[in-house]
């Protein structure tokens, strides 16, 4: 129990850390990281008060080499070191003797009146530190380093940063790796890893869209989304996982899972029994947790992700108890989530008789790997939203080809009688409906826009042409013919068979008669040609 | 990448190209090989020699051949033609308009905030077509505020306020107080004012995280007048120091308004108005067919040679980059102008030069610091060769901006101007 526990600080830790990493990676410079940070440092400066308080102007803290040597030039920041010069030269020279007195502390202040450091009480206690706190605060920065123009005021930092000037990489939280400063920095704003870092914190705000690529197994489960985050392997993910996992996310849920119930808990862990039916706090907080980690971890768009997180949610509803148990036996497979879920269900299945029965979703249980699908291919299925999907993320399906699908939308769109295919297009300049009904039409829509190729063939032809890039030349032809006899009529004529019919041999031979008869630009001839 | 179901089509393309070209040539009679390179832009422009001409046989035989040897998926040249042909044919049959309806409702439909995340930042990933602008306004801007603590930066724009972290981390780094920003963006593409609100609530966590005290409005300026905006509505205040930053902003206004949208900028009293724009001329040229198409052509064909070299060839994101030119395309070459009143997606680009002089009469040029100068220059380094910094030859006043150039030629202006 007590190892549980610790696990579980463990746990809370390395989210920190992992937070920690978030806001600092930025880099040599305080970039984005010490604004936020800004918490209590250590306060630099906090003298001896016994100290003697030195305060140069600007122009003496600045004056490097202010001991000029008559001879050759050479100056030194002290006149001690200049008399130790003086002596190579055999010239009379002169260090100054101790004062009888113990040395008094000097610190130094910073000569610029807005700065912490001008008070006394903020002194720096050597001379160096003052100039270069100084140089970097309050100078100008001079030294620009030529591969990425980052200045600075100290020679040193300057120097420092040209050894890793160009080596170091920013690495975001979501896995992608920049070597440049500023595109991290966009990146970073617009990134997910920092909307659902945010979102933690304020629950209350929405729901972040993750970008398609990043595991989808994060809709799933929280935790290991989280521990992504945070390198180190991840203690055994038992329940008390989730439960930590939800602190951030806030709330009273959060209280409830962890004070009383969590021994329950770990002790339902190790006896890997459900324990759901005597302990409804339990019950309450895992559902708790599991909403919380829906809405934090909302992927799809806008219109799919009420689905996904349906799924998500009667997911982890499920199996909550056996998910310790599982995952004990199989820690290492916590990204591979289908083969994790397909455990989780069979287990479920064979615990179904301890399981609350308004728990079960029967096909899902019959058949766990389309359950997992249909949230990775939630609007695929419900096709309200994107085709987005399609488009960027890389099937975890890859059936259904962008092709394959944009035909079963020409049938869809062929098979819906009276649909008007230009209509479908938002030719007459209405705006695609999403509304129901316009299944077909939409399907068509998008898949033209996205997977087919938009524009003039599909346009002017349906999709059939989209299948046989030759038979575009049957679509000019007509064009041809129609434009070559001289009148517009048969071009419209186009247009308007076209709306009609997907026929694209009917439309073609309505231009044949409208265009009046074959050129020697001939389909059947070019098409030989 | 995925997408391999595409390969076919390129094959055929290719097979289909090769067959073409061979009986062009059988038909060309006189005529030399076409340059292999140029065949792209030499029958489109035949084609529109042609349309002016109202040659008709020539029409459906160039239409009919570009058909052949074009293909949204081939070559850049392949890719042009293919829009090129979309175009000259909507204007052959006076579909302009219907057909640029069609696309911009088809890109509505499948327009969304990962969509246009994703397009956008991978395009400043490869090319610096838009971090240049981000950039070279951004020192002006934070050169312009130094010092001053209550900021209002008037972005028109739709770039999706992708300029803006890195501008937040310099206000959070820089060496005085930590000054307040409020950012009023005024979207003016329709499709951009749709993911506006995922936008603006990263800015504002983003900011939270800077420790920037900050502020952002959203303002749809997409079909009205942006000369109709007034001040109460971009909440300019007196306490604050204003910029007004244009990114591709001043092409989408009626070449008729735009002298009255850069007299609201300067009502506003801004501290300086940063000006962007792509180097490219469709207004000057707009009574004569030939002569637009051909600049339209030339600015389009460096733009897709440009993204060859810059993406994979199978990249999402390019395609649909190059399906938003084609829109751009059809605008210019087959839509009357009188068509798009109030609209706010005019596409009468001007050069540098041009907008110069209408901006001249109201503005003063400020010259790019040689630090920002500096700046755009390093981060024209991180990007593949081909990418430098020019500045104006032929203007003798040096603060006339900066240039973006692609192999030698200009690309996108950059400019700083104060009233």
């Amino acid at each position: 129990m007590t190892t549980d526990l610790d696990n579980s600080s463990a746990v809370n830790e390395s989210t920190v850390s992992g937070e920690a990493s978030i806001s600092s990676p930025g880099n040599q410079t305080a970039g984005p990281s010490e604004k936020p940070a800004k918490r209590k440092r250590n306060l630099a400066g906090m003298p001896d008060p016994d100290a003697e308080v030195i305060a140069l102007s600007p122009t003496t803290l600045m004056a490097t080499n202010r001991f000029v040597c008559e001879i050759c030039s050479k100056g030194f920041q002290r006149d001690q070191n200049l008399q130790l010069h003086r002596r190579g030269h055999n010239l009379p020279w002169k260090l100054k003797q101790r004062t009888s007195k113990e040395i008094r502390k000097r610190v130094y202040v910073c000569p610029e009146p807005s700065c912490v450091h001008h008070d006394p009480s903020r002194a720096l206690g050597d001379l160096t530190g003052i100039k270069k706190h100084f140089c970097r605060k309050h100078g100008e920065k001079k030294w620009k380093c030529d591969q990425c123009s980052k200045k600075y005021a100290v020679q040193s930092d300057y120097k420092a940063h040209l050894k890793i000037c160009g080596t170091r990489e920013y690495k975001c939280d979501c896995g992608t790796l920049f070597s440049r400063r500023d595109s991290f920095i966009t990146h970073r704003a617009f990134c997910d890893a920092l909307a659902v870092e945010t979102a933690k914190s304020q629950p209350e705000d929405e729901s972040p869209k993750k970008d398609q690529q990043p595991k989808p197994q994060s809709v799933e489960s929280t935790p290991q989304s989280t521990s992504t985050a945070s390198p180190p392997p991840p203690p055994p993910p038992t329940i008390t996982t989730t439960a930590t996992i939800a602190p951030p996310v806030t709330s009273s849920v959060l209280c409830i899972v962890k004070s009383p119930d969590l021994p329950e808990i770990s002790n339902s862990n190790q006896d890997s029994r459900p324990v759901l039916d005597n302990s409804p706090p339990v019950m309450a907080a895992v559902t708790g947790s599991c909403t919380v980690s829906c809405t934090s971890t909302n992927t799809g768009s806008t219109s799919s992700s009420v689905f996904a997180s349906l799924f998500a949610s009667s997911k982890i509803l499920q199996p909550p108890p056996q998910q310790q148990q599982q995952q004990q036996q199989q820690q290492p497979q916590i990204q591979q989530q289908t083969i994790g879920f397909k455990d989780l269900i069979r287990s479920m299945n064979v615990n179904q008789s301890t399981q609350p029965p308004d728990l079960t979703l029967p096909s899902s249980s019959q058949e766990p790997i389309s359950l997992c699908l249909s949230t990775n291919q939630g609007s695929s299925i419900f096709r309200t939203a994107g085709p987005e999907l399609r488009q960027y993320a890389p099937p975890p399906q890859p059936t259904m080809s962008a092709t394959a699908l944009l035909q079963k939308a020409a049938q869809m769109g062929a098979s819906a009688s009276g649909a008007s295919l230009l209509r479908g297009y938002g030719l007459d300049g209405g705006r695609l409906d999403d509304g129901d009904g316009g299944g077909a039409t939409i399907g068509l829509g998008l898949g033209v826009g996205y997977d087919g190729r938009s524009g003039l063939e599909e346009l002017m032809m349906g999709n059939p042409s989209v299948y046989g890039p030759k038979h575009t030349t049957l679509d000019f032809l007509g064009l041809g013919m129609a434009a070559g006899g001289g009148t517009t009529n048969g071009l419209s004529a186009l247009m308007t068979s076209i709306g009609g019919s997907l026929d694209v041999t009917r439309a073609v031979s309505s231009f044949g008669r409208g265009g009046g008869g074959g050129s020697e630009f001939g389909g059947k001839d070019m098409g030989k040609q | 990448m995925e997408r391999t179901h595409l390969s076919p089509f390129t094959n055929n393309q290719t097979t289909s190209k090769g067959q073409s070209i061979q009986t062009y040539t059988d038909t060309g009679g006189g005529e030399t090989c076409p340059d292999d390179d140029k065949w792209a832009s030499r029958l489109l422009r035949e084609c529109a020699q042609a349309l002016s001409e109202k040659d008709s046989g020539k029409i459906n035989h160039l239409l009919w051949m570009l058909n052949e040897l074009s293909s949204p998926y081939g070559d850049c040249h392949q890719k042009l033609a293919y829009y090129f042909l979309q175009a000259l044919f909507c204007k052959a049959t006076e579909s302009g308009q219907r057909c640029y309806k069609t696309l911009v409702s088809v890109a509505d439909k499948s327009h969304c905030f990962d969509s246009a995340r994703k397009l956008i930042l991978k395009f400043q990933e490869v090319s610096p077509w838009t971090t240049f602008g981000h950039v070279a306004s951004n020192g002006a801007i934070l050169e312009a505020f130094d010092g001053e603590t209550k900021l209002h930066i008037i972005d028109i724009s739709n770039t999706l306020c992708t300029q803006w972290p890195t501008l937040l981390e310099a206000l959070a780094t820089r060496s005085d107080e930590t000054p307040s920003l409020k950012l009023t963006v005024v979207v003016t593409a329709s499709l951009v004012s749709s993911v506006m609100k995922e936008i603006t609530q990263r800015m504002d966590k983003f900011a939270r995280l800077m420790g920037v005290p900050f502020e952002i409005k959203v303002i749809n300026g997409s079909n009205r007048p942006l000369g109709d905006l007034t001040k109460e509505e971009l909440g300019v205040h007196e306490d604050e120091v204003i910029a007004v930053n244009c990114i591709g902003a001043l092409k989408r206004v009626e070449v008729e308004e735009r002298g009255d949208v850069i007299r609201l900028f300067s009502s506003l009293k801004p501290r300086v108005v940063t000006i962007v724009e792509e180097e490219a001329d469709f207004t000057s040229s707009r009574g004569d067919f030939v002569k637009c198409f051909e600049d339209c052509l030339r600015y389009y064909t460096l733009y897709f040679e440009m993204l060859e070299e810059s993406f994979t060839p199978t990249s999402n994101e390019r395609l649909m980059l190059e399906r938003e030119c084609s829109r751009s395309i059809i605008r210019v070459i087959s839509c009357d102008d009188k068509e798009n009143i109030g609209s706010g997606d005019c596409e009468r680009r001007e050069k540098g030069n041009q907008w110069c002089e209408r901006l001249k009469e109201i503005f003063a040029p400020v010259g790019f610091s040689d630090d920002v100068v500096d700046d755009v220059k390093a981060l024209l380094r991180r990007y593949r060769s081909g990418w430098s910094l020019v500045h104006d030859q032929t203007n003798s006043n040096k603060d006339s901006g900066i240039y973006l150039a692609w192999k030698e030629e200009p690309v996108v202006w950059a400019s700083a101007w104060k009233p």
